[in-house]
């Protein structure tokens, strides 16, 4: 019997560790080819000429010419503009224009070496500013704005910017960030049972049946999605999926035997899908004591060619572009930026960490223009249970940021190191407060997932159905302890296995940090309507997602609740900057969280330890460029992320404030511990050297820049 | 794709193939095997044949020599050259911190020297200790300081027949030693910009200067000319000279990416030093 406050050793672990699991590519169908997706290489023109070589016995071309009359050439994720195959014309370098499949993939590749393509090349658009100034003419309608939005809060910002003593600008800028999943994409195509079958590594096998079954003309329901034990995902492989299902299924349907894709390390470095790079411009009005009156901020994003599921990610990061702060005044616009690079899509956060990133440094700015202690600063301004949102909406649930503060406060020994450690002298202590919005925004479960999960009961065993998939994060220790816990018995005795779509209902994608918030809670009240059926030796429930009352939310002027409740966080690290060459070494990192309840602190360590790291390899050294529509950074020797050597031990703690719709009072809490050890570094960063810095990336070369 | 591959069991038996075939040597295939890899299931393809001499036992191990040198053949690793007792300084530094732990035990000196890349560990302290490589191919064998065998970036000396044999350290002395790898990580890092220097003082007079820069230019940079600048001076006259020596190090770099960083720090690191050196009573490592 399982208690939910044990800590156990998760599902997964040994299976993994022994090199047993099965991934995508250790696959073996009999008579199996493979495909290699040949490519643009430009980043924006016509298509002129392809030029084939002559494809030997059993080697194939699949392009957009092979999709069926009554199919469509679009990847339906949110929007339905990223084509399947590039017809006409190409809008980013690396897009699909075919695929070749054969059963040698050393023959494919020298057949692609082989494929002469011309183009009509255009001069291509690749920065927010590039866009912004329609360089090479518009490339999106009028204006190059895939999406935008506005949200307005309190007294018109332009009447309270004029009687501002002063107007404080600025602009604060991140970049791309590469997943770096360990396991690459990878997906199989064949046919089973008469149905076109999807083998994936992926977190949503539902979005895969949805956006590409229209490529032939077919409904959801007429193809099988099947995930496959998936290592690494962190949002690359939300929709990026589709983009490796939809050819497979193209090439499928006139092949008809089992075909398989595999990227190589480097192709999914070069050719998929990245975080947003932003840009967030603020025009923050303060009374002559530094006190906020009015904020003025435009957030951009980096949409690259196709929208995909950038809207969602641009909502929110205007939802989160506050912070975790209640100005009297806001408005925040956002725009999702046309540009000729590879599409940015989800990566964990999901838009949140660069707008709160771009506040907190803000913030910092401005305490250090009026003299004061950031904290101090930040605090006057926390948000309250009750307190209007940016969206009009109200803060329902208890917030115990100071006390988290004070947690955080206590261990690092924060308020005597700030004041120890003078501006520039070499070594510096910052602090940061973050949230995030749990699953979807506004009433996006309700009116858009409407999840359902099934629990069936087959003698003493009970297998859970539903279509969340495990990626590393820990997911199918938390589900099935969440049912054994309720039950009262073993883990042992609660199944779940890797969703396969013709199985298992549809239970909403593995995203938004909603699987344990939202499904975690529907697994719960399975588990608890099953224990009226323990003396039937077979028994199945079915529970079905019920909105919380007292949410408002309108989805055409974006006011009302954007969220169901927040996770909430605060973060301190400590860095010491070396002089001579600006190493940064970081001395200590303290983190509180509030998550609710944790379904299991090993789990829940593990996401903390893991989200902060790849935060401060976000602000630090992970810089990947794009020139001309190429990334520069093409390798994990050039594109580098944290190793263990690179940051210490770090502290962490929990607040318990349960959260009245999770499953045991927990909340989502998957991408929160993303979103702000990056500013806590910048700032003690930036307290060290005595200098303000505007962007992240910041590695020793980019400091360089900025010592004084 | 592999044109021809051939695994020869003697040294004899490699010069042999060297001189009638080309073929390239691979031991550790650290450098070549990346280099020329076709993509994920897929052999990796080399346009020139190849031979493999990780298993020849001649071209093993380390020695030192009665005069104090040290010898390191051509397939001695990173990891090997780290665990060393005899082995300079800056030299065990350097192999200690290349690359991840598997690749300190595959990677060998040989292939490091051979890659020639401007950002390779080794070469940049066996240069500044004057360190000597030796060829061979049938007939005989052929000895020139290592600072002249690799000729730029991914260029060397080496004739079509010969092959890397080993590699002399001479004796080294010196007051205070320095180095400093800054990679673009803490660990598993390739080098972003590196520098090892060392300073002899005897009667308060700089009797032996050297400074070696890596991923600072095409090459290693030494620079006799600056060096000079700085050799038979008095201490108390250091802080003169340093400007003149420091500008003229900084002609002598020339790095192509990231220029302000590597010249800013690549000065500030050699002023540090030198002006430590020259302050310090005894005889240390400074950091």
């Amino acid at each position: 019997m399982i208690r939910i406050d044990d800590r156990i050793k998760r599902v997964d672990a040994v299976s993994k560790a022994r090199g047993e699991a099965e991934y995508l590519s250790d696959l073996r169908r009999d008579g199996m080819l493979y495909a290699r997706m040949v490519r643009s290489t430009i980043p924006r023109g016509r298509i002129g000429n392809i030029e084939l070589p002559v494809l030997p016995e059993g080697y194939y071309f699949i392009s957009a010419k092979d999709i069926p009359e009554n199919g469509k050439n679009s990847l339906v994720m949110i929007a339905g503009d990223w084509r399947c195959f590039a017809e006409g014309d190409v809008r980013y370098v690396g897009e699909t224009i075919g695929l070749l499949v054969g059963k040698s993939r050393a023959v494919l590749k020298a057949l692609d070496d082989a494929i002469k393509i011309t183009y009509e090349e255009e001069e291509p658009c690749i920065s927010i500013d590039d866009s912004i100034a329609l360089k090479g003419g518009a490339i999106l309608g009028e204006d190059n704005v895939h999406c935008s939005l506005v949200s307005e809060k309190g007294e018109p910002v332009d009447d309270v910017l004029e009687r501002a003593d002063r107007i404080i600008e600025e602009t604060i800028e991140t970049g791309f960030q590469e997943h770096v999943h360990m396991e690459t994409n990878a997906a199989m195509c064949t046919i089973e049972d008469g149905k076109y079958t999807i083998y994936a590594s992926a977190q949503c096998p539902f979005y895969i049946r949805k956006s590409i079954c229209g490529l032939l003309g077919l409904t959801p329901d007429d193809i099988v999605v099947k995930q496959t034990t998936t290592g690494g995902a962190f949002g690359g492989k939300e929709h990026f999926p589709d983009v490796l299902a939809g050819p497979l299924l193209v090439a499928e349907s006139v092949i008809k035997k089992p075909i398989m894709l595999v990227f190589d390390r480097e192709e999914d470095m070069q050719f998929s899908v990245k975080r947003h790079p932003s840009k967030v411009v603020f025009r923050t009005g303060v009374d002559k004591d530094g006190n906020i009156l009015t904020s003025d901020i435009k957030v951009y994003y980096n949409v690259g060619a196709y929208l995909s599921s950038s809207y969602v990610v641009l909502q929110r990061g205007v939802f989160h572009a506050n912070g975790v702060y209640n100005f009297p005044s806001t408005r925040i616009r956002g725009y999702g930026m046309a540009t000729n690079t590879f599409p940015s899509d989800a990566f964990r956060g999901f838009g949140a960490p660069q707008t709160l990133f771009a506040i907190e440094t803000h913030m910092d700015h401005i305490a250090a223009q009026f003299g004061i202690d950031p904290v101090e600063y930040k605090k006057r301004y926390f948000l309250r249970q009750g307190d209007e949102t940016v969206t009009q909406g109200h803060i329902v649930e208890k917030v115990v940021l100071n006390e988290m503060l004070e947690q955080v406060a206590a261990k690092s020994d924060y308020y005597r190191k700030a004041a120890e450690y003078k501006r520039g002298s070499g070594r510096g202590i910052g602090m940061s407060f973050y949230n995030h919005g749990g699953a979807f925004t506004g009433n996006g479960e309700q009116a858009i997932i409407k999840a359902h999960l099934r629990l069936r009961k087959k003698g003493d065993k009970f297998t859970i159905l539903c279509g969340q998939t495990e990626m590393g994060q820990g997911f199918m220790t938390i589900l099935r302890k969440i049912v054994a816990a309720v039950l009262e018995t073993d883990i042992g005795n609660v199944l779940y296995y890797n969703p396969d779509t013709s199985l298992v209902p549809d239970s909403g994608p593995t995203a938004a940090s909603r699987s344990t918030m939202i499904v975690g809670r529907l697994a719960e009240e399975a588990a608890t309507l099953m224990k009226d059926h323990l003396d039937e030796d077979e028994a199945e429930v079915e529970t079905e997602y019920r909105h919380p009352e007292g949410h408002p939310w309108d989805q055409s002027t974006f006011k009302g609740d954007a969220y169901l409740g927040y996770g909430w966080g605060v973060c301190c690290v400590e860095v010491e900057v070396d002089p001579l060459t600006n190493e940064v070494k970081v001395d200590g990192i303290w983190s509180s969280h509030d998550i609710g309840k944790a379904i299991d602190e090993l789990i829940v360590h593990g996401q903390v330890n893991g989200g902060i790291i790849q935060s401060l390899g976000y602000a630090s050294m992970e810089k990947m460029e794009n020139r001309n529509g190429f990334f520069r950074q093409t390798s994990m020797s050039d594109y580098v992320i944290p190793t263990s050597m690179d940051f210490p031990r770090q502290e962490w703690g929990l607040v318990d404030n349960p959260y009245e719709w999770g499953p045991f009072g927990a909340k989502g809490m998957g991408e929160l511990v993303f979103n702000g050890a990056d500013a806590a570094y910048i700032d003690a960063l930036e307290r060290a050297l005595d200098t303000t810095i505007t962007k992240i990336p910041m590695p020793v070369e980019d400091i360089e820049g900025v010592r004084r | 794709m592999v044109e021809k591959c051939y695994i020869p069991s003697s040294l004899e038996e490699a010069l042999k193939i060297r001189r009638e075939t080309g073929a390239r040597p691979l031991a550790g295939g650290s450098d070549l095997m990346v280099q020329y890899k076709q993509g994920i299931g897929i052999t990796p393809a080399f346009p020139f044949p190849v031979m493999i001499i990780s298993k020849l036992e001649e071209l093993r191990g380390i020695r030192q020599k009665d005069d104090g040198s040290v010898e390191i053949m051509a397939l001695a690793t990173p990891d090997e050259i780290s665990q060393c007792p005899f082995m300079p300084w800056h030299v065990k530094n350097a192999a200690s911190r290349m690359g991840a732990i598997a690749l300190r035990n595959t990677a060998t000196i040989g292939g490091n020297i051979g890659n020639a890349s401007p950002k390779g560990d080794l070469p940049q302290p066996l240069i500044l200790l004057d360190a000597e490589i030796v060829l061979r191919n049938c007939d005989e064998e052929r000895i020139m300081p290592l600072d002249e065998f690799i000729l730029g970036s991914k260029k060397t000396a080496l004739r079509d027949d010969e092959i890397i044999y080993k590699i002399i350290i001479p004796p080294v002395s010196y007051s205070y030693a320095y180095y400093r790898k800054i990679g673009t990580r803490k660990a598993n890092a390739i080098s972003k910009l590196s520098l090892s220097s060392l300073i002899t003082i005897e009667e308060g007079v700089i009797t032996d200067f050297r400074a070696a820069s890596g991923a600072a230019g095409p090459k290693v940079i030494r620079s006799r000319e600056s060096e000079n600048i700085l050799k038979g001076k008095r201490i108390d006259e250091v802080q003169d000279v340093l400007p003149s020596f420091l500008d003229s190090w900084n002609d002598a770099i020339s790095p192509h990416a990231m220029p302000q960083y590597r010249r800013n720090t690549t000065r500030r690191m050699l002023e540090h030093f030198i002006l430590t050196a020259a302050g310090m009573p005894e005889n240390q490592i400074i950091e």
